[in-house]
């Protein structure tokens, strides 16, 4: 059986079950829909043999990153309005430059996805606002050694989910 | 070939030194030094290099908000993600490879319920013992016509005492209802199907109402799915050895051993696909799954490395 009879298999028996389980997390037909059918393009695409001997865990796993992805989209965006509510309106950026810093943004919160929060702040300090370890530990109140390892660690993280998923 | 881990974190290393001390020529002399020295730190450190570019926030304009949003966004995707996904601890899960599947909503809202890598003992209203394995979760409804256990997931042993009312003492599944008497035993939930394991004593499983009991002894295990009961012949692990903090195997497949020891850690366990079929017997303590993952070099051919301190790999040895 090709990979694309057997997800055309998992189509046929498990699409509207997939669909109710999205239905269910989101509130919301039209994302569900959506997402059931990305779920789907993400079979397709995977070269690697399915594992189909439990196949609604394994929908259920591709489906849960594609509900958090779509979660962290939605999360960002009203964040980042947030924060740009508070900015003067001429240093308001244009559409275009929101869009590429939401992107940028998105893929920056995917890769720090899973670190521990110190971990976290302590990279992003140095990585949004440059600042120098001895200023992250300063603010962080943590030792300057922690810093370093901090940093350090982040980077090796996405370093691993950039290079080597 | 990809850098080892190793020269990874030396050119994360160097990267930093030159961030902290930029100015000082002779650090910068050694780093092109060390980059020149071989093929992997040069590409090691190409590759950390296009990162950095990519994660490069200040070069985009109006990224002064940038610290703000990731932090509110995460904070509030955490706190979503624990209400409806995934349950308190939040980890890896993007990637989709957080492969435990999640129905922690039933933790919240269930009477007795377990974490990952937890166990619990529970002494039920009429003394029978009730011990709940890692990420497991099990209501209780004791009235004066029955003891009902109902398994929400993952896995349960109970010993049963007798009761004074003379009370059946039932376990529900999605899969079917348990009837316990007296000595020991084990119910698991898996996705597609129930596991019965006795110990000590005898078990009755109800199928279908009007359907004859199909009564279980000590030392039987079956699986119970839609298509009916199936025997196990030769379980290749011991049905209750969890609850003494053990797993013990009988010719397991290395595969099955792995995903069985992923049940009691946060994170993922993934492994190359040409040692899953290698075979283990033996006692592994479950206190601390790092360490056990660590004893397997010992007597198969295959090394651990970590990745993160959530994602470990196993490999064959070279």
């Amino acid at each position: 059986m090709s990979p694309h009879d057997s997800v055309h298999t998992l189509y046929r028996h498990h699409h509207s079950w997939l669909n109710t389980w999205l239905r269910c997390r989101l509130g919301n037909a039209a994302d569900a829909a959506d997402l059931a059918q990305d779920t789907f393009v993400r079979l397709l695409q995977r070269r690697e043999q399915l594992e189909l001997s439990a196949p609604r865990a394994f929908l259920r796993t591709i489906a849960r990153g594609l509900v958090i992805d779509h979660w962290r989209r939605e999360e960002l965006h009203r964040a980042y309005l947030e924060a740009l509510a508070h900015l003067p309106e001429a240093a308001a950026p244009s559409p275009e430059t929101r869009e590429l810093l939401l992107e940028l943004l998105e893929r920056i919160a995917r890769l720090l996805d899973g670190l521990k929060p110190k971990v976290r702040q302590a990279f992003l300090l140095a990585q949004c606002e440059g600042l120098s370890h001895k200023q992250i530990a300063e603010q962080m109140g943590i030792s300057l050694r922690s810093v370093e390892r901090h940093v350090a660690d982040a980077l090796y993280h996405c370093y691993l989910l950039r290079y080597e998923p | 070939m990809s850098p080892s881990p190793r020269v990874v974190k030396q050119a994360i290393q160097w990267m930093l030194r030159l961030r902290e001390n930029g100015t000082s020529p002779a650090l910068h002399a050694q780093c092109e030094q060390w980059r020149a020295a071989d093929q992997q730190h040069e590409l090691a450190w190409q590759r950390l290099h296009t990162l950095q570019q990519e994660l490069n926030l200040r070069a985009v304009p109006g990224a002064g908000v940038a610290l703000h949003t990731l932090e509110a966004s995460s904070q509030r995707l955490h706190r979503r993600q624990a209400l409806k996904l995934l349950g308190g601890v939040a980890l890896v899960s993007s990637a989709g490879w957080l492969a435990k599947d999640l129905q922690l909503l039933d933790s919240w809202t269930s009477d007795y319920a377990t974490a990952t890598g937890e166990r619990r003992s529970i002494r039920l209203p009429d003394g029978s013992l009730l011990q709940l394995n890692t990420h497991s979760a099990a209501d209780l409804a004791f009235d004066a016509k029955q003891r009902l256990v109902h398994l929400k997931h993952g896995e349960l042993m109970l010993t049963c005492a007798a009761d004074s009312q003379g009370r059946p003492l039932l376990i529900r599944t999605r899969d079917t209802l348990v009837e316990g008497f007296d000595g020991r035993f084990v119910v698991r939930q898996h996705d597609n199907c129930t596991q019965v394991s006795v110990s000590q004593g005898s078990v009755a499983i109800h199928t279908a109402p009007g359907v004859a009991l199909r009564w279980l002894r000590a030392g039987e295990a079956v699986q119970i799915d839609q298509r009916g009961i199936t025997p196990i012949a030769q379980p290749n692990m011991d049905a209750g050895a969890w609850a003494e903090g053990l797993i013990v195997t009988r010719n397991m497949r290395l595969a099955d051993f792995l995903a069985e020891v992923g049940r009691y850690r946060h994170g993922y366990v993934s492994y190359a696909g040409d040692i899953a079929d290698l075979r283990l017997s033996g006692v592994y303590r479950l206190e601390d799954t790092d360490k056990l993952l660590q004893l397997l070099p010992q007597t198969l051919p295959v090394r651990v490395s970590y990745r993160t301190r959530w994602w470990v790999r196993l490999e064959r040895m070279s």
